[in-house]
């Protein structure tokens, strides 16, 4: 900025005296308006027409001489000189108007005024004026003859004006109107035609024949003129035409001052009322001046080619409507109501002049609302050529339907999808499958006499049953194909979808035909699933190829070729592993037969797969193994009934008409028995619920590096798990006894029984297994929420006030039910009654497991995926293991670690939590979201607090959400 | 079994007026009214045989998620996105009382037998029940052992059911002061009595409803095949208990067989969700109500 200005140069000085005379003029201006007169008088500048202070002198007044610079005063007028009244007493003084004027008053009165100089004075009235008045001098200087003022005939001006003279030179004389009655008619027509076409849009039928003939209107007019325009008269002397006040204005006002037309309308109408003829002529309605053109529609002006003079009147002005109304309104009330209203709505619809709006319309604009287009329409465009081969006459020969069962059924499959899709779908699904031994009918072997048979006889059907209502499902199957199939010949990566997108996905990509048809036609069960499930590597078409190869081999017996297609430019290596990938996914497969969720199933060899293509995250994955534990946990433990006190308030009893069972009995710390119940059992339902999350997903990254085989062991294995923890679960006391078991007897009785009966002590003896038990973690938490500080090793006397104040904090903390649960899980395990003897072969390995998941935790608060994750290739079962015995002793020092830095863990997990939250819907990290679910909830409330319009899908799902992670 | 005919499936009428989602649509309890909320803020009266529109009730701040009426007719009481409770008059249609101290959404709503107590469900994770009869607006109880959000309220004379996120079922029986948690594992939508007292249909955010038996906690039957996602849908069971009635997100009502959970009949009945369904007491008539702002009766 600085620098711009110091680059300008400036010549000469700035005229400030300029700015200083606006802004002085402006002071004036505002002073004569009077807005200055508002401030105080003593407030008030004195200014001259110029806006300057005049000064008068020091000893004159100064800036501010007189009254207002007038060097009057406020009387208004210049005090006479002074007179004693001592000698003439009592004189009367006469005074005159003269007294009160100012000198350039009385020069107006002496008649110097401004008139028009004699030179221009074209039709003498200010020459004659003068002239008069200058008889009337004479007059009174010498008295003439005659008495009495000349009269004006006599007195002629002095001078003829140069206008005059001009107009002589032309020809005109004295006694003539200056129109020219050719030139005048001419323009007149021109006008009248303009106004003819402004009025075409606003004129109803009435003036139609008036506008067809101009001419005679304009005669009339003519006509009417003389007696207005004296200057255009006929007659030699100037007529003096007397206007007397008829109105009842106030003196000088103008109503027509913006709008000379309506003077013109008054006047004729005035003199019509007189009996000067042409009454019917002009009503407001019909005139062409002013009214129409004055209410033409806005969309009509003066086009662009059309001189605009100033005789033209604006035709936007509003001010003619006001205007006219309330002249109307003075005279034909009834008119003006009648007529104007459906002449306003009329112009508004175009209507024409000299047509009528018809009260109803037969023609009406027909609006064709766009077709609704059906919900399960999907904007794919179906193969156009459907049924090209339909005028085919020769039907192929019948064949017998080749051994192979599966064959046959694909082959059915595939005809009936071509009959449906047209013969675009054959040419494609043979491209695709081109390297598949399966689909070689298309091509011409195996089994292709049989196809031709079967595309016939399926045409043959489609043709007799037209139309067949397809019904949703399978259109959009048929849909997803194209689309995918689409995609997967532009060489398109499926990206990273939710797991019933992926499962869908699947079933419709290119080779597994055999499902998408499943509901065409029924097959046994085992051959619909191999197909169907033989997807897993559906990212590698090759693979996949050698993999249906394997299973085809695998499990149908028959001559098995040694050389897999296709594989032989594999080295050996890459053969066994892909062999031993082969394996494990074809016993997922298998096992996924016993479980009926076949679509997770194949997800997870989605998953398997992904390995080898490294191609799914690990969001992915967990989501998979999310639902399919959530659906086995389902399947197994639930519902699952638990039992609780709970006291209802005397009063709800009361309400409900029923006997308070708790009445007469000491009130309780009601909160704080469900409050512990919720605390150790539910958490541990959640714990356990936690512990599979755990064990799922986190196991999953790791399982994924043992061998397949180990894998699916381990799924297998998973399977079993919750059952062998609803176990512990419905034995609440049990677990009492296990954790208090080396406290007295009657501490547990007392805590776990009768709650009222010292509460004090009772959250004493709990306290001190809490403390015991969930170590400072939870507490520390616990205590952050209760806005308490809690040292690393919080003190008894803390525990307890902490836990009295846990009755208002409602919720029990889920989050670090975790740990307690997992301690809890070890203690009760070898004390649980009734345990299973699969839990007893499980064992080992969820001690495992849980330091693996307890690694995992600690894992995913602080550091990235550990080491062991990263060498995802490497299949070193053994070394894992290893690994996680490591872990599964870490635990101790690092609980005690966790307390001590648990405030850090707690603010870092915040941070992600939010992260994560903020990341999408779509993520699935089940895991460690039970402990922070609360706070999430609680944030997540915040949030929505703040923005409560959501609908309440988003609520919905934020509650599915939530649901999802406590599982 | 009965006929399938027999199933409400012809439209009989369409109540429109709500602007915007309705989000619960109820029988009172003879059937011969129906009430209506929704995210317009209000709350509406209709006769659903005549399809007639009685009264809006206008005063809620922000969308009406439930409401229900007494037995007598003469109150109302709904909730909402605005934390408070209403307490209706139905006739003048004043508020007379609003109870405050969720402190969120509250998501359902419901008088007791003897319209003395109201039991609302939040989002808050829990149950407050709220005298009618004083003029205090205190919760006279609240309970909140539970842990995700409280969807869905049942009353029975001596009961308090209530269906939460966290995917519980807890009973609370006033008689015997206990507790009991039928946990499902899955985020429970809606809860609705069987007309004889003895099972609850749980509607779950996997798209399946459950039949549990109330007395022992056992599930007896799921129904699959409707879209319960992410929306607050409604089931119920008819009137003579044979079916089961719900709706679906992608439009459908779909009925189910009570005992061998085979879908019966499905049919489209609005263009988007059908959040509520109720079934009338004694006759084969329903009500459903959908996002897409249109209440629809339903007659065999």
């Amino acid at each position: 900025m600085n620098t711009d200005e110091d680059d300008f140069v400036f010549y000469g000085t700035p005229i400030q005296r300029e700015e200083e005379l606006i802004s002085r003029k402006k002071k004036a201006v505002a002073e004569a308006s009077g807005h200055l007169r508002t401030l105080p008088s003593w407030k008030q500048e004195v200014r001259d027409e110029e806006g300057r202070r005049r000064f008068h002198g020091a000893f004159t007044g100064g800036f501010s001489a007189g009254y207002y610079n007038t060097a009057g005063s406020k009387e208004g007028w210049t005090p006479q000189t002074f007179t004693s009244s001592r000698k003439n007493r009592a004189e009367f003084k006469q005074q005159s108007m003269l007294n009160f004027l100012d000198e350039d008053e009385k020069e107006e009165l002496e008649g110097r005024y401004l008139g028009t100089a004699s030179q221009f004075d074209t039709f003498g009235f200010t020459a004659a004026e003068i002239a008069r008045k200058q008889a009337e001098k004479e007059q009174q200087q010498r008295p003439s003859a005659v008495p009495g003022p000349a009269p004006d005939e006599i007195v002629l001006p002095a001078t003829e004006s140069i206008g005059v003279k001009l107009l002589l030179k032309m020809g005109w004389r004295h006694g003539h109107s200056i129109n020219d009655s050719h030139a005048n008619s001419l323009y007149k027509a021109r006008r009248e035609a303009r106004k003819a076409f402004l009025a075409f849009s606003s004129d109803d039928a009435k003036s139609q024949p008036e506008d067809s003939e101009p001419g005679e209107e304009d005669q009339k007019r003519i006509l009417d003129h003389p007696s207005v325009d004296g200057f255009s008269s006929s007659q030699s002397t100037p007529v003096y035409i007397l206007n007397p006040k008829e109105d009842t204005h106030g003196l000088g006002y103008d109503p027509y001052k913006h709008a000379p037309e309506f003077r013109e309308k008054k006047r004729t109408r005035v003199s019509g009322k007189q009996g000067h003829g042409n009454k019917q002529a002009l009503s407001i309605k019909d005139s062409l001046f002013g009214l129409k053109s004055g209410r033409a529609a806005p969309g009509f002006g003066i086009g662009a080619l059309e001189e605009y003079d100033a005789e033209d009147e604006d035709v936007y002005a509003s001010v003619y409507e006001i205007e006219d109304t309330y002249i109307q309104e003075d005279e034909e009330p009834l008119r003006s109501n009648t007529e104007n209203k459906p002449k306003l709505i009329w112009k508004e619809q175009g209507v024409l002049s000299g047509f009528k709006v018809a009260l109803n319309s037969d023609y009406q604009l027909e609006r064709f609302d766009p077709p609704v287009i059906p919900k399960d329409f999907l904007p794919h465009h179906k193969f156009p050529g459907p049924l090209e081969f339909d005028n085919k006459p020769d039907a192929p020969p019948e064949v017998p339907p080749p051994e192979d069962d599966n064959l046959k059924i694909l082959i059915e499959g595939v005809a009936t999808l071509v009959a449906r899709c047209g013969k675009l779908f054959e040419d494609l699904s043979r491209e695709k499958n081109q390297s598949n031994p399966l689909f070689s009918f298309l091509t011409g072997g195996n089994g292709h006499d049989y196809y031709s048979r079967k595309l016939w006889e399926e045409q043959q059907k489609r043709n007799g049953q037209k139309k067949i209502a397809l019904d949703g499902k399978f259109s959009s199957s048929v849909d997803k194909m194209t689309v995918e199939s689409r995609g997967k010949i532009l060489g398109e990566m499926p990206l990273e979808r939710s797991s019933r997108d992926l499962s869908s996905s699947i079933a419709s990509v290119n080779v597994n035909l055999p499902f998408n048809l499943s509901d065409t036609f029924t097959k046994p069960e085992s051959s619909s699933e191999f197909p169907e499930v033989a997807k897993p590597f559906q990212d590698d078409p090759g693979k996949q190829a050698r993999f249906e190869q394997f299973l085809k081999e695998k499990y149908q017996g028959g001559i098995r070729s040694t050389v897999s297609s296709g594989a032989s430019n594999m080295s050996e290596a890459a053969r066994a592993r892909e062999r031993l990938d082969f394996e494990a996914a074809a016993e997922v497969i298998e096992k996924g037969k016993f479980i009926k969720e076949n679509k997770l199933h194949s997800q997870q060899l989605m998953g398997f797969s992904a390995i080898g293509g490294t191609q799914l995250t690990f969001g992915g994955l967990q989501q998979v193994k999310d639902t399919q534990d959530e659906d086995l946990a389902t399947k197994k433990i639930y519902p699952i009934r638990e039992e609780f006190q709970w006291r209802p308030s005397g009063i709800l009893c009361k309400r409900f008409d029923l006997i308070d069972p708790y009445m007469g009995k000491p009130p309780p710390p009601p909160r704080m028995r469900s409050k512990m119940d919720s605390l150790i059992v539910t958490s541990d339902l959640k714990a356990m619920k936690m512990e599979e999350a755990f064990s799922a997903d986190r196991n999953q990254p790791l399982a994924l590096q043992f061998s397949p085989q180990e894998v699916s062991k381990d799924v297998v294995d998973r399977e079993t798990e919750p059952e062998v923890q609803v176990e512990n679960v419905e034995r609440p006391v049990d677990l009492y006894k296990a954790i208090f078991s080396d406290d007295s007897d009657d501490e547990i009785e007392a805590s776990n029984l009768n709650t009222k009966e010292d509460p004090e002590k009772k959250v004493e003896v709990v306290h001190s297994t809490l403390n015991r038990l969930m170590a400072g973690d939870f507490l520390e938490s616990l205590g952050k929420e209760l806005g308490l500080e809690v040292p690393p090793n919080p003190p008894y006397a803390a525990n307890i006030a902490g836990s009295s104040r846990q009755k208002e904090s409602a919720i029990p903390n889920p989050g670090n039910v975790n740990i307690l649960s997992v301690e809890e899980n070890s203690f009760s395990i070898p004390i649980a009654h009734s345990v299973s003897r699969k839990e007893r072969a499980a064992n080992d390995e969820k001690t495992e497991k849980k330091g693996e998941s307890r690694k995992d935790e600690s894992a995913k608060k602080g550091e990235s995926p550990g080491p062991s994750e990263d060498k995802s290739d490497k299949v070193h079962s053994g070394k894992i293991a290893r690994e996680d015995r490591k872990k599964a002793k870490l635990p101790p020092s690092l609980h005690r670690k966790r307390t001590s830095t648990s405030s850090d863990d707690e603010r870092s997990r915040k941070q992600s939590r939010r992260h994560r939250h903020s990341s999408s819907d779509s993520y699935s990290d089940s895991s460690n979201d039970h402990r922070d679910r609360h706070h999430s909830r609680s944030k997540g409330r915040k949030k929505r607090s703040s923005r409560e319009k959501t609908s309440s899908k988003k609520h919905h799902k934020h509650h599915k959400h939530g649901s999802k992670n406590s599982q | 079994m009965s006929d399938v005919s027999e199933l409400p499936s012809k439209e009989a009428n369409v109540l429109k007026g709500h602007e915007g989602g309705v989000l619960a649509a109820r029988f009172n309890s003879d059937g011969n009214y129906c009430l209506s909320c929704g995210k317009d803020r209000t709350i509406r009266l209709w006769n659903p045989h005549r399809g007639i529109h009685i009264k809006t009730y206008k005063s809620h701040g922000r969308e009406v998620r439930d409401v229900h009426v007494t037995k007598d007719n003469s109150k109302l009481v709904s909730c909402g996105g605005d934390r408070q409770v209403f307490y209706w008059d139905v006739a003048t249609g004043r508020v007379i009382r609003k109870f405050r101290g969720h402190g969120s959404e509250v998501n359902a709503v419901k008088f007791n037998e003897y319209a003395s107590v109201v039991v609302s469900a939040g989002y808050d994770q829990s149950l407050r029940a709220w005298d009618c009869r004083s003029h205090s607006t205190e919760p006279i109880q609240i309970i909140d052992t539970f842990s995700d959000s409280v969807m869905s309220v049942c009353l029975t004379k001596t009961e308090i059911i209530a269906g939460s996120v966290d995917g519980t079922v807890r009973t609370f029986d006033i008689r015997i002061g206990r507790e009991m948690s039928d946990n499902l594992g899955q985020p429970v939508n809606c809860i609705s009595m069987s007309n004889d007292d003895n099972c609850i249909l749980a509607g779950c955010l996997d798209s399946t409803l459950r039949l549990l038996d109330r007395s022992t906690g056992e599930l007896l039957q799921e129904y699959k095949g409707h879209i319960c996602k992410s929306y607050k849908l409604d089931c119920c069971l008819t009137n003579t208990d044979a079916h089961v009635a719900g709706g679906s997100e992608d439009g459908y009502i779909y009925f189910w067989d009570l005992v061998d959970a085979s879908v019966l009949s499905r049919f489209r009945a609005h263009s988007s969700v059908v959040t509520s369904v109720s079934y009338h007491p004694t006759e084969n008539c329903m009500v459903s109500a959908s996002v897409d702002g249109t209440i629809k009766v339903w007659k065999a």
